[in-house]
């Protein structure tokens, strides 16, 4: 038994009631899927006065969307329907059916939503960290209007983003990737199954003629505690030949100048350098052979 | 989670729900921060629906909610109002077994049985929606269910049982077929 | 023959009557009694009870803000305010002794003057919504002096001379905290290592690990009007809860009752923690006039109930070229955290069990307990077995290295066979039953070992596969724990049904079936005749607790008596009615007939029913108690259990390189339990030991910082084995070298089963990478960063 902090709910009746709320009471913390911020209350970590449901919201932004070249996903779509969707079937977002594959567990995948998993902005977030390498947007929503943040922009610190107060994350969108391309997730933990990971590295790569048209690499942490990219690396590999002797110089020589990594209880920073280096190379080898055709 | 309702916590009013559980309609007055699990257990009275860890780590408060799996530690009591939930005690008719139930038995996999609702529930979502998985697909669709006691590889068994007796029609067996 | 007492008389003569019998229900796959229950999911457990009361109190354990302090001042007035709260309980509340200790009395129920961890409780808050309680616990002001906090054992003694270190005392009231001292003296040790070819020496070391079990710690008290209490708990102990709770409040045990009913998992952890929960549940109780629950979150769980004990060891062993073993010498440190819990017994075990079940001439073992303030560590399925397997282990596949002899090959020439006598000069006879040799190469047989040995040596890539090997021995029940008795009750009722009552629990491993089957098979009667009553400390018979792998045992050995002699009386009444003589009457119930002349019948309940007019008694109390222990306090020598269950564990596992994970494929498990009884109970035994054991050797660890917070009190940090993590197959084998003083020669498997595991996943770690290990969890940068330093990491 979980001994339960006592707060108020609001359930607002549609997305302007919602929005209206936000900008008159400031006690109010929006809650999506409620699998990471029920968490937080309970354990103490945040204090809620009153908590504002956004599932009544799903009518009008749980979707997914493809048009004009542009992918749209509403920020209330739950774990679970992006990954039964169609979008993930497609080979150049194959990095998501990765995601899918790992993300915590088939449960909390039905009520975890893909704002919500922005919104955390924790290093393990695997939705974000994918989002970054598909050069994705945030779109925030508030009483007076409507804002779109580059996601490379929309973490500022540990479980902090730039969403102020009277905002709600509607939407993340990403421009369709050229046909040459695809993507890759991988995560690696101590156990097989519902691992939280000690690195977790998406990539996005462009490959013609064996040639690195262009790459995108983000991992659950470059030094700071929310994911962000791995520019340097990304730089070094563009315009070069995808081959065993360059990957392996990006992994030793550039990307330890620009990850630093921490020591903790679960493992040293060490090791989590080492592993990255291990599980990025695996995902461009991926991405690779997933553009080549044959998963 | 309260037995008697109290003057003095009219700063967090009740709210009433309507929760269709196993088929029947109920109406319950719950508290606003009130979980689905205790409603389900303390109010309703099915303790088929466990608590392991109230984080959603372990999979015992498993329900289904409009026929997805989902924690039941997690979700409050308001944002379910309204909805249709399936516990273990709803599965199957009174005095009958679902194929799910008898393959657990077939396979011998009872344990301590602290982790079977969940464990079951998780199997009906799973075949629900793959009437024939592969082994790898039972074991994503359990991945979230923990069992200490160490079933996991009976379970794997049963499911693939259990989806052959409901492709053979069996869906439900009489319970005094399999009681000695 | 005659100076043995009638209850051993008669299972020797059970033993002989059936040794070459096709039995009908023992060793058979049955169905257990609860298990259509708990597929339905109406079983109910322990919290599930609380829905049943309208008017029940909820009581809140306020815990220590700092793991080592003294307490100056505790000042309740402002929670006793709080609106919604009823009562706030402190240590001077306690009308009893403020002691819940299980060996040692040194665990307060209630702190007052001194917190040695961060689970020591401070007051209860008791309120009719949890929440409340919760709230007003924040209001508990204490006024703390902070004392330097000690989270390394080898701070209070030193692992190589075994002296305790200058240090804040944790249990000043005791001059000491070092809790026990337990030790083998054989042989001269100093001439074998002089004079050995070989001599392999390492340092070892094992992790706290957490029980998990799926249902979390609860109580529920109802006050009785007497003054006495009922409580309904998730123990493994219900007369020991009984002894405590009584204690606390300062009643004789007849007043307080304990019932357990379905338990989620025990595993060792509730054999004391529900003292503190059915004292807390019963002080709330009985100061309120109300039912009061007592529900233990999954993070109060994990720091409020013991642990198994980390173990620091250093161990040599002396070896002649040929593989014989010389000597064994070890020095082993068993961190028990800031209470003794059973500390004491699991260091006496390990060091019982400290030099493996091989023949070892010589040998010097100490093994020490100290206190720390760490969460406290006691009972977990091997009791200081699995850590001390570990050790040894490790060092015989060091040994077969320096050799250059196979691992198996080393073990064959050294493991203890019928005629040998134990480290502790026991002689090992056939009445024992030393099955080891044939687990052995039953083990190596399905396995496919030497040719998987030879196989996975030459490799190459990134991913490897290894096959390892661990032996593991377990002396059934409690030695020198105790006096070690059971009993059980077999109740005939007027309609033939039959009440079962015994006041062993079932934690998942269901061994009361198996005591059923036995009765089944003595009486002639079918499984489904019989109905387990729950225990209960009013009305079922004091069976010990349910540890030490005794119930099959030690339970069935009183289920043997009782049946035997119901059987006698039975064979009696239906002699009269059919004519023949009573050792003739074969009973097969429904029918009962002559087995000389089967035409001569009569029905199951005609002789039930015969029984009752002629005032014969159907109900039977049965009892056995184990021939006492012997074992010199100085020296270790003496007969220190009554029989040994023995294993042989082989994993395979493939390592990969650039990461360092492990992921074992498959095991095979072999054990020599005596004598199968309940066919299904023993292969999942073998099954779930075998992922328990698995997370013990590669992912659980319960993790303190400096200041002895547990970093890791959840189940998303603390690693327990998901499906994904089981192997593809665990094949269980059973072999039976029948011990003449267990039912129908059994032994027990409850702790045998996780023993040897964790030292085969990393011997067959060993093998794929060709580095020794020498610590658990081995975790994947474990393994990868061993990898490094050998240079054999490909990128």
């Amino acid at each position: 038994m979980v001994y339960i902090p006592r707060f108020n709910v609001y359930i607002p009746k549609d997305v302007s009631d919602a929005l209206n709320a936000l900008s008159q009471r400031k006690d109010l913390i929006p809650m999506g899927g409620g699998s990471d911020l029920l968490v937080l209350i309970r354990s103490g970590i945040v204090k809620a006065d009153t908590v504002l449901d956004l599932w009544p919201l799903r009518k009008e932004l749980a979707y997914i969307k493809r048009e004009n070249g542009t992918v749209r996903i509403g920020a209330l779509t739950t774990v679970s329907e992006l990954c039964e969707s169609d979008l993930i079937k497609d080979v150049r977002y194959a990095g998501l059916a990765d995601v899918c594959k790992k993300f915590s567990t088939p449960f909390i995948r039905n009520i975890a939503t893909v704002g919500g998993n922005v919104g955390a902005a924790h290093p393990l977030s695997d939705i974000a960290l994918m989002l970054l390498v598909l050069n994705g947007k945030v779109k925030l929503l508030s009483k007076n209007g409507e804002r779109t943040v580059d996601i490379t922009k929309f973490f500022k610190g540990k479980r902090q983003t730039v969403r102020n107060h009277d905002e709600i994350i509607a939407e993340v969108s990403f421009t369709e990737t050229p046909p040459n391309s695809s993507t890759a997730f991988i995560k690696f933990d101590r156990r097989w199954g519902h691992a939280m990971g000690y690195v977790l590295v998406g990539a996005y790569m462009q490959l013609r003629n064996n040639v690195i048209e262009d790459v995108r690499i983000a991992f659950d942490s470059m030094g700071n505690p929310y994911p962000e990219r791995a520019w340097k690396t990304e730089e070094f590999l563009k315009e070069k030949e995808f081959s065993d002797e360059v990957i392996k110089q990006a992994l030793n020589d550039v990307l330890p100048k620009e990850m630093k990594r921490i020591t903790d209880y679960r493992a040293s920073a060490e090791y989590r350098l080492d592993l990255s280096k291990v599980l990025l190379r695996r995902a461009l080898l991926k991405i690779k052979s997933r553009i080549e055709g044959g998963d | 989670m309260s037995m008697i309702p109290r003057e003095e916590w009219d700063k967090y009013p009740d709210v009433e729900i309507t929760l269709n559980v196993n088929g029947k309609d109920y109406k319950v007055k719950v508290k606003p921060y009130e979980r689905l699990l205790d409603v389900l257990r303390y109010k309703l009275g099915f303790t088929g629906v466990k608590e392991g860890c109230g984080r959603g780590e372990c999979g015992a408060c498993v329900v289904l909610m409009d026929g997805k799996l989902v924690p039941s530690c997690l979700v409050l009591a308001v944002r379910a109002n309204g909805s249709k939930i399936l516990t273990v005690e709803g599965l199957a008719p009174e005095g009958k077994l679902h194929a799910i139930q008898k393959a657990l038995l077939d396979t011998y996999a009872v344990q301590c049985g602290f982790c079977f609702p969940g464990v079951i529930l998780a199997i009906k979502a799973l075949l629900d929606r793959n009437p024939n998985p592969t082994d790898e697909e039972v074991k994503d669709a359990l991945s979230g269910q923990l069992c200490r006691c160490g079933s996991y590889l009976r379970f794997i068994k049963a499911v693939k049982l259990a989806a052959q007796y409901i492709r053979e029609g069996k869906e439900y067996f009489d319970e005094s077929e399999v009681r000695g | 023959m005659s100076e043995l007492p009638e209850y051993v008389r008669i299972v020797e003569e059970i033993f002989d009557k059936y040794k070459d019998k096709e039995f009908l229900y023992v060793g058979k796959r049955i169905q257990r009694w609860d298990a259509v229950e708990k597929v339905k999911g109406r079983i109910l457990f322990t919290a599930d009870f609380a829905k049943y009361y309208r008017n029940a109190v909820f009581v809140y354990s306020v815990r220590t803000k700092y793991a080592h302090a003294r307490i100056k001042s505790i000042d309740i007035s402002e929670a006793q305010r709080y609106p919604g709260v009823l009562r706030v309980i402190t240590a001077k509340d306690i009308p009893g002794v403020n002691d819940v200790g299980y060996v040692i009395p040194d665990q307060p129920l209630l702190v007052s003057d001194k917190a040695r961890y961060i689970g020591d409780i401070i007051a209860l808050i008791v309120a009719e919504d949890p929440n409340v309680a919760r709230e007003a616990g924040e209001l508990i002001k204490v006024d703390y002096e902070k004392l330097p906090v000690i989270t390394d054992p080898l701070q209070v003694v030193d692992l190589r001379t075994l002296k305790e270190k200058e240090h804040p005392l944790i249990h000043e009231e005791r001059g000491s905290d070092i809790v026990a001292h337990f030790k083998i003296r054989k042989g001269d040790v100093k001439k074998a290592f002089d004079e050995a070819d070989v001599v392999v020496e390492g340092e070892y070391r094992t992790p706290f690990q957490e029980h998990a079990y799926m249902e979390p710690e609860a109580a529920i008290a109802l006050p009785e009007a007497d003054g006495g209490v009922t409580i309904i708990a998730t123990t493994q102990c219900p007369f020991d809860v009984r002894k405590a709770v009584a204690k606390v409040l300062g009643i004789t045990q007849n007043k307080v009752r304990v019932i357990v009913p379905a338990v989620g998992g025990g595993f060792g952890g509730k054999e004391d923690v529900a003292n503190e929960l059915g004292a807390k549940a019963a002080l709330a109780a009985l100061m309120t006039g109300r039912p009061a629950v007592v529900i233990h979150s999954r993070e109060e769980s994990i720091i409020g109930h013991s642990k198994r004990h980390p173990m620091r060891a250093w161990y040599r062993h002396a070896a002649k070229r040929d593989g014989t073993l010389l000597a064994v010498e070890a020095n082993i440190v068993f961190d028990t955290g800031a209470y003794a819990s059973l500390g004491p017994f699991v260091a006496w075990r390990a060091t019982v069990h400290a030099t493996g079940p091989y023949k070892v001439e010589a040998a010097r073992v100490d093994t020490l307990s100290v206190y720390t303030n760490n969460v406290y560590a006691g009972a977990f399925r091997g009791f200081g077995c699995p850590q001390t397997a570990f050790a040894i282990e490790m060092q015989m596949d060091a040994l077969a290295e320096e050799l250059g002899m196979d691992p198996v090959d080393l073990r064959l020439k050294n493991i203890l066979r019928e005629g040998d006598r134990t480290v502790h000069g026991q002689l090992l006879t056939k009445d024992h039953g030393v099955g080891l040799e044939e687990a052995i190469l039953k083990a190596v047989e399905a396995s496919k070992w030497y040719e998987k040995r030879k196989l996975f040596s030459k490799q190459s890539g990134t991913l490897r596969k290894g096959i390892g090997i661990g032996l593991l021995w377990h002396g059934n029940s409690i030695g020198v724990e105790g006096a070690d008795y059971s009993s059980a009750t077999l109740i005939i009722n007027r309609d033939g049904s039959i009440t079962f009552r015994v006041g062993l629990i079932d934690m998942g491993q269901g061994s009361q079936w198996g005591m059923v089957l036995i009765a089944s098979e003595i009486l002639g009667v079918p499984p489904s005749y019989f109905r387990v009553e729950q225990p209960d400390t009013a009305a079922t018979p004091d069976s010990g607790p349910t540890v030490a792998s005794r119930s099959t045992v030690m339970g069935g050995a009183a289920v043997v008596n009782a049946a035997y002699k119901l059987r006698q009386r039975l064979n009696k009444v239906a002699s009269t009615l059919l004519g023949c003589d009573p050792g003739d009457v074969e009973i097969r119930a429904p029918d009962v007939y002559c087995r000389s002349d089967p035409k001569k019948k009569v029905s199951w309940n005609d002789v039930v029913e015969q029984s009752f007019w002629l005032g014969i008694p159907l109900q039977e109390f049965g009892y056995f108690r184990a021939p006492p222990a012997e074992w010199d306090e100085e020296t270790g020598q003496g007969a220190p259990y009554i029989t040994y269950t023995f294993g042989a564990i082989i994993a395979e596992v493939t390592v990969d390189l650039e990461t360092g994970g492990v992921k074992v494929d498959r095991m095979v498990t072999a054990y020599d339990i005596g004598k199968v009884i309940n066919r299904v109970g023993a292969e999942l035994h073998a099954e779930g030991g075998a992922i328990q054991g698995l997370g013990y050797a590669l992912m659980e660890e319960v993790v303190h910082n400096k200041d002895a917070y547990v970093m890791n009190a959840n189940l998303s940090t603390y690693y327990i084995p998901t499906i994904h993590d089981a192997p593809d197959e665990i094949i269980p084998i059973f072999v039976e070298a029948k011990y003449r003083r267990g039912p129908f020669g059994a032994k027990g498997l409850g702790e045998p089963s996780i023993n040897g595991i964790a030292p085969a996943i990393v011997n067959a770690v060993r093998h794929a990478t060709g580095l020794k290990f020498y610590s658990i969890p081995l975790t994947p940068e474990k393994v990868y960063m061993a990898l490094k330093r050998a240079g054999k990491t490909p990128l």
